[in-house]
């Protein structure tokens, strides 16, 4: 029972933003050591290459220059990776792509270390490079690793294909494109490294898992997990962007420190956030689409490949939730879905919010719209025949035992976005003017949390100070989501106090034991019930004293306005503060650990079927456009979108995340594209890779539905990535509404929109 | 960065002084928006320029002056200043357009319009609508003053014939004629912060229902920026009217392929600054008085 | 190199200073005076993050050197945070859930600061405008533009 209802569902003010509007907040690139070296990175001068030699005699005795290291100095393992140990820090035998590093240079300044660099000679001898992962597989293809080019093949089975199709009327065939995408967070990559006295290794930094980080760290480091510390600094902006692209950089950090004995700062320039770090997939997707005249979709088969880079990273677990949600939240009695992630020599690909969800969302949106079409019905019309409703079988042959709101929130959406007036009205005006206006949408459902692909558990611990005073860690990291907040908002809850009372400790590897990631959209539905359970454990000590001191049992009392109250006469109190001194004076330790493992899920790799998730979320988001046939401007006037979280334990903070999922969209479907030739990534800075501007999102209407889910605290889900899986084919539908023109790839630039395909530059910009 | 010494004129006297012993060893600097990511783009070893000229103490070439007959701008304005003048908003309101175009309100506060002009970018967003208005270009060095008609001064993309003993001190244009209107339209992949992909200024001036004047200057087409008088003369002497725009605007791309060929861009450039073209003389043809 | 003499008035505060001539202004804010509030996203002046007001308007301090703002006056985030509490636009900012990661505050702030103080009732457009130099990665600019919306309604009464 939610003892005090006002704690949550409410929008008390961010515990962390003081800092942050007044500039004290310390992010990684702010930290100061004493006698803290910069170091800067040899790249690879070929995306595929062997290194034949790497000369750094001269580059060492620059002055001011502490140290030079290549893959020789790596004291531990070579590389680290999620399932694939294949990511190498500094290259040793070979470079993958652009983005490798072939040495590492500490020195007394920036500008030192960038000289340094440039007197460091590296033969090579190049090989054949692979930039397009429909190669990949070839039997002729470039080798990028010894074990073969294919990643992973995972599958999707469900009835019979060959039956489901033959039940068809018709058969509808597509294929859509999306393009590799940067988080573009900000705040570039930095780290941090040093050596305490006790030989315990600290990386702070802009990290994001740190556990993860700690792994590969010490597995490069040669070092025991308990003697590596990963501490994260106030965090720029993520996404899903720093975690082993942080490991590198920690890594190669880490090396340094242990030559030179002295802190050193690895801060990456924008180019090299824009060349090194990984990227969203980019994807392929063949769909092909059974129906029946009357709308029924009978059977799907779906082929897409997915270009992992160079190095794995999560692609593994990336395509799993592809392969999972490819047919989208639709019932199809007949699945055939493969996803196959490959390796090329591009820029490796691994998590950006969504995590294989804004690729295929794409796909099967676009799609539906395209069927519909076909068939001569109404897009809305067609989903609603087809949508998932409570208890239904999903394609992995899950039954959906929670609600299914798919349904409302195409009802909701449509019905605040003017949907059926405007569909009508718009090719009416549309006729007379230049500037054409269209109007579209897009749903999804999304598994919540890591799902089969991994165990699932997270821990809290909840201390309180015999002054009262209350401190609360988590494994799980604030980035600007406003974990911090939700979480104090629980803890507060549950202990009856003021959030203002409720101190968020910044968690860092050695201070909790390993919760996963903060990845996944996992943090409330996870750690908020590892908080509720550290709270609630807390506070059952208090009322154990409390109950005797009342002569009550402790279930008569609940915690509420700073006193513990008898329920049925609250004026029969122990204030907190004497609770505690209670409590402690009985011996009771007021620490408490809570740990929350999610419920029972399965995947049967060889089958392609599981309950791949606990619980799902729904969502809908439409997207009014106005586009310029002439010059291929798109501008997207209003997007409304309804998300079912279960409950807004925050309701400020789940519109901040719809509002920048939705904008993140918006980039995604009409700007970005980190453009590679041959290996070469051309888009260096934010001045070439557009992310939009204010002037270029316009209103955002956040609507947020609540449908209370069993295995959340206090029914809630979660919000984070299905919010930016929507907007890029809702707006494709938009523009297809506005134009009568179908463009599946991503992003729809001016040139896609003018000429229907995109224009490539056949020069290379030398970096 | 790059070493290199800063000095700071106090004056236009000093600066040309200073340009006439080193001038070719020395970058000057005003806003600095495109100089300071030229020199970040350097590499720590590479040549740079031995000295950076700070100008911006040089109030006398800042500023907007109208004499009747003339409009002069000193080089030293921010576009900000530009686009919010209400000489240039009465008497030039398609520059003030294009300067308020220019990047984000952070650049419009800093950059000048002497630096978009010597900068030579093929897509500056200032110099079509300095074209379209008959602009003069005026240097100042030591030996004094030298004024060239502002198409003349660019010899290729990022290269204008500026000496290095010269400084870029103002740009002044007619009034235009009387009841002449303009527009000037700029297309960007995104609305803020963006470079223009392509954009076009033009003026008309129409008496008795009849275009007597026309002139068209169009961005990020050329190597080097012209009014195109081959669309304009298509104008004279005829009513506006959607077909006659169209004409102009097919004459606008068939230039641009005859000067710079055929490329990688021209499918999607061909057909848009056309269209782009047609609009802009509709827009002025209809509302730009 | 040589050093260069510099005097500069930064958040009030007079300093006279000896610099390298191709220090940017935005490394003499944080690496001279360790006023770290003002931050590097890009280097080229395309994401604001750098951004501070100089002589009362709003630039990218990326862009500047600051050899160049001899006798100038420079404000940070620093220079508008008050001895206690926070001012208006800062309290608006926590209130109306403008604030994620943090990264860009510090320039989105200054960057309405200077709107304000120039033109105090903005249009939605014009602060949109204001700010459009100024990249966010996490609100998706809404809730921004309304906590800069609300000063300015503030402001009116």
């Amino acid at each position: 029972m939610n003892q005090n209802p006002k704690m949550i569902g409410t929008s008390p003010k961010r515990v962390d933003v003081r800092e942050k509007v007044t500039g004290t907040a310390r992010y990684g690139e702010d930290l100061r050591m004493a006698g803290m070296l910069y170091a800067k990175v040899k790249h690879a001068e070929y995306p595929h290459a062997k290194i034949l030699s790497v000369k750094t005699a001269r580059a060492e005795k620059l002055k001011g220059v502490a140290a030079v290291v290549t893959a020789a100095d790596v004291p531990g393992n070579p590389a680290f990776g999620a399932i694939i140990i294949d990511n190498q820090p500094i290259a040793g035998d070979k470079v993958r792509y652009l983005g490798d590093a072939v040495a590492v240079v500490a020195a007394e300044t920036e500008a030192i270390a960038e000289k340094a660099v440039n007197l460091i000679k590296v033969k090579y001898k190049e090989l054949p490079g692979l930039f397009d992962p429909r190669e990949s597989l070839k039997p002729d293809a470039p080798l990028i690793h010894e074990g073969g080019n294919l990643i992973v093949h995972h599958k999707t089975r469900r009835g019979d294909i060959a039956a489901g199709f033959a039940d068809a009327d018709r058969v509808i065939e597509r294929s859509y494109s999306v393009q590799r995408v940067d988080h573009a967070y900000i705040e570039p990559e930095v780290v941090v490294a040093y050596f305490e006295p006790d030989g315990t290794l600290v990386v702070k930094g802009s990290h994001q898992s740190i556990f993860n980080i700690r792994s590969a760290v010490a597995g490069v480091m040669g070092l025991p997990l308990s003697k590596v510390r990963i501490v994260q600094a106030s965090l720029g902006g993520s996404f899903g962007g720093k975690d082993d692209c942080m490991s590198v950089l920690g890594c190669r950090a880490g090396i340094l420190a242990l030559k030179t004995g002295r802190p050193v700062m690895l801060s990456n320039s924008r180019e090299d956030s824009l060349v090194e770090s990984y990227k969203r997939h980019p994807y392929f997707m063949d769909y092909k689409v059974g129906v029946k005249d009357d709308g029924t979709i009978t059977a799907m088969e779906i082929k897409m490949v997915a270009d992992g880079g160079a190095y794995a990273s999560m692609t593994q677990f990336v395509t799993w939730r592809s392969v999972v949600h490819a047919t989208g939240p639709y019932r199809v009695p007949h699945v055939k879905t493969d996803v196959y992630g490959v390796y090329t020599n591009n820029t490796y690909t691994g998590a950006f919010r969504g995590f294989g969800s804004p690729q295929i969302t794409f796909a099967y949106e676009s799609l539906m719209d395209e069927i519909a079409e076909q068939l001569g019905m109404e897009p809305l019309q067609f989903r609603r025949m087809n949508i998932l409703h409570d208890n239904d079988i999903t394609a992995t042959g899950q039954k959906l035992d929670h609600t299914v709101s798919v349904g409302q929130a195409l009802d909701v959406t449509t019905k605040a976005a003017g949907w059926e007036a405007k569909r009508k009205k718009f090719p009416e005006e549309n006729a007379g003017r230049i500037i054409k206006h269209g109007i579209g949408l897009a749903c999804s459902y999304r598994g919540v949390a890591l799902g089969a692909e991994g165990v699932d558990a997270t821990g809290a611990i909840v201390r309180i100070h015999p002054d009262g005073s209350v401190d609360l860690t988590t494994a799980l990291v604030e980035m600007g989501q406003g974990l911090k907040t939700v979480f104090s908002q629980i803890a507060a809850a549950e202990l009856g106090l003021p959030i203002g009372r409720i101190q968020y400790r910044k968690t860092d590897t050695s201070i909790i034991i390993d919760g996963g990631p903060t990845v996944a959209s996992r943090s409330t539905i996870m750690g908020g019930s590892a908080v509720k359970k550290a709270a609630i454990g807390a506070r059952e000590k208090l009322c154990q004293v409390v109950a005797v001191k009342l002569g009550v049992v402790p279930e008569d009392l609940i915690a509420r306005d700073e006193k513990i109250m008898v329920k049925d006469d609250p004026a029969r109190s122990v204030s907190f503060l004497d609770a505690v001194a209670l409590a402690l004076d009985a011996g009771l330790s007021l620490s408490s650990f809570g740990w929350h493992v999610s419920p029972p899920i399965w995947w049967d790799e060889e089958e392609g079927k599981g309950d791949a998730y606990f619980t799902y979320v729904y969502g809908c988001q439409i997207a009014e456009v106005e586009v310029d046939p002439e010059t291929g401007k798109v501008n997207v006037i209003e997007v409304w979108a309804a998300h079912d979280v279960g409950k807004a334990i925050n309701p400020d903070t789940v519109r901040g995340q719809i509002c920048g999922g939705v904008a993140t969209a918006i980039g995604y479907g009409l700007l970005e594209d980190v453009e590679m030739v041959d290996g070469v990534t051309k888009t260096m800075n934010l001045d070439e890779y557009l992310i939009p501007t204010a002037m270029d999102v316009g209103k955002i209407n956040a609507i947020i539905l609540e449908n209370y889910d069993k295995y959340g605290p206090y029914g809630a889900k979660c919000i984070a990535e299905p919010t930016a899986e929507l907007c890029a084919p809702a707006i494709a539908n938009a523009v297809y509404h506005a134009t009568g023109k179908r463009i599946r790839d991503l992003p729809l630039n001016l040139e896609r929109i003018v000429l229907g395909h995109k224009l490539v530059k056949k020069k290379r910009r030398v970096r | 960065m790059i070493p290199f010494t800063l000095i700071r004129a106090e004056s236009l006297q000093q600066a040309l002084d200073f340009l006439s012993r080193e001038g070719s060893n020395a970058k000057i600097i005003a806003g600095g928006t495109d100089l300071m990511v030229e020199l970040r783009d350097l590499s720590p070893d590479a040549k740079g320029p031995d000295t950076i000229l700070d100008i911006t103490p040089v109030d006398e070439i800042r500023g907007i002056k109208d004499d009747g007959g003339t409009i002069t701008v000193g080089a030293l304005t921010p576009h900000r200043e530009i686009s919010t003048s209400p000489i240039i908003l009465q008497a030039a309101p398609l520059l003030a357009s294009a300067c308020s175009t220019v990047g984000a309100t952070q650049h419009r506060n800093i950059a000048t319009i002497g630096g978009n002009v010597i900068n030579g970018s093929p897509a500056a967003d200032s110099v079509p609508a300095l074209i379209a208005l008959n602009a003069e270009a005026v240097f100042q060095s030591k030996s004094g003053e030298r004024v060239s008609l502002l198409k003349d001064i660019y010899l290729k993309p990022y290269q204008t014939d500026i000496k290095d003993d010269e400084i870029l001190t103002a740009i002044r244009f007619p009034h235009l004629p009387d009841g002449a209107r303009s527009s000037y339209i700029k297309l960007g992949r995104r609305n803020a912060l963006a470079i223009s992909r392509m954009n076009v200024a033009v003026v008309l001036v129409i008496k008795d229902g009849k275009i007597t004047e026309a002139r068209i200057s169009p961005g990020s087409t050329m190597p080097t920026p012209d009014r195109i008088t081959v669309a304009e003369e298509i104008m004279i002497g005829e009513e506006p009217g959607e077909e006659l725009f169209r004409r102009a605007g097919k004459a606008v791309s068939d230039e641009m392929i005859n000067r710079s060929g055929r490329r990688w861009s021209t499918p999607y450039k061909e057909p848009v600054i056309a269209a782009l073209t047609t609009r802009a003389l509709w827009v002025a043809a209809s509302e730009g008085v | 190199m040589k050093k260069l003499k510099l005097n500069i008035t930064v958040n009030g505060i007079s300093h006279t200073l000896r610099i390298a001539p191709n220090l940017r202004l935005l490394d003499l804010l944080r690496e001279e005076l360790h006023l770290t509030g003002t931050k590097e996203g890009c280097g080229i002046g395309e994401c604001g993050a750098c951004t501070v007001i100089l002589d009362g308007r709003a630039v990218n301090s990326c862009l500047i050197l600051a050899g160049q703002c001899e006798g100038r006056e420079i404000t940070t985030i620093e220079g508008v945070t008050p001895e206690d509490g926070l001012n208006p636009l800062q309290q608006s900012f926590l209130d109306n859930g403008a604030v994620q990661c943090g990264f860009c505050t510090p320039g989105m702030i200054l960057s309405a600061t200077a709107l304000l103080h120039h033109n105090s009732t903005p249009t939605e457009a014009e602060i949109r405008e204001a700010i459009s130099g100024n990249l966010c990665r996490c609100t998706g600019y809404t809730q921004i533009v309304e906590a800069i919306q609300a000063v300015a309604d503030g402001s009116k009464e």
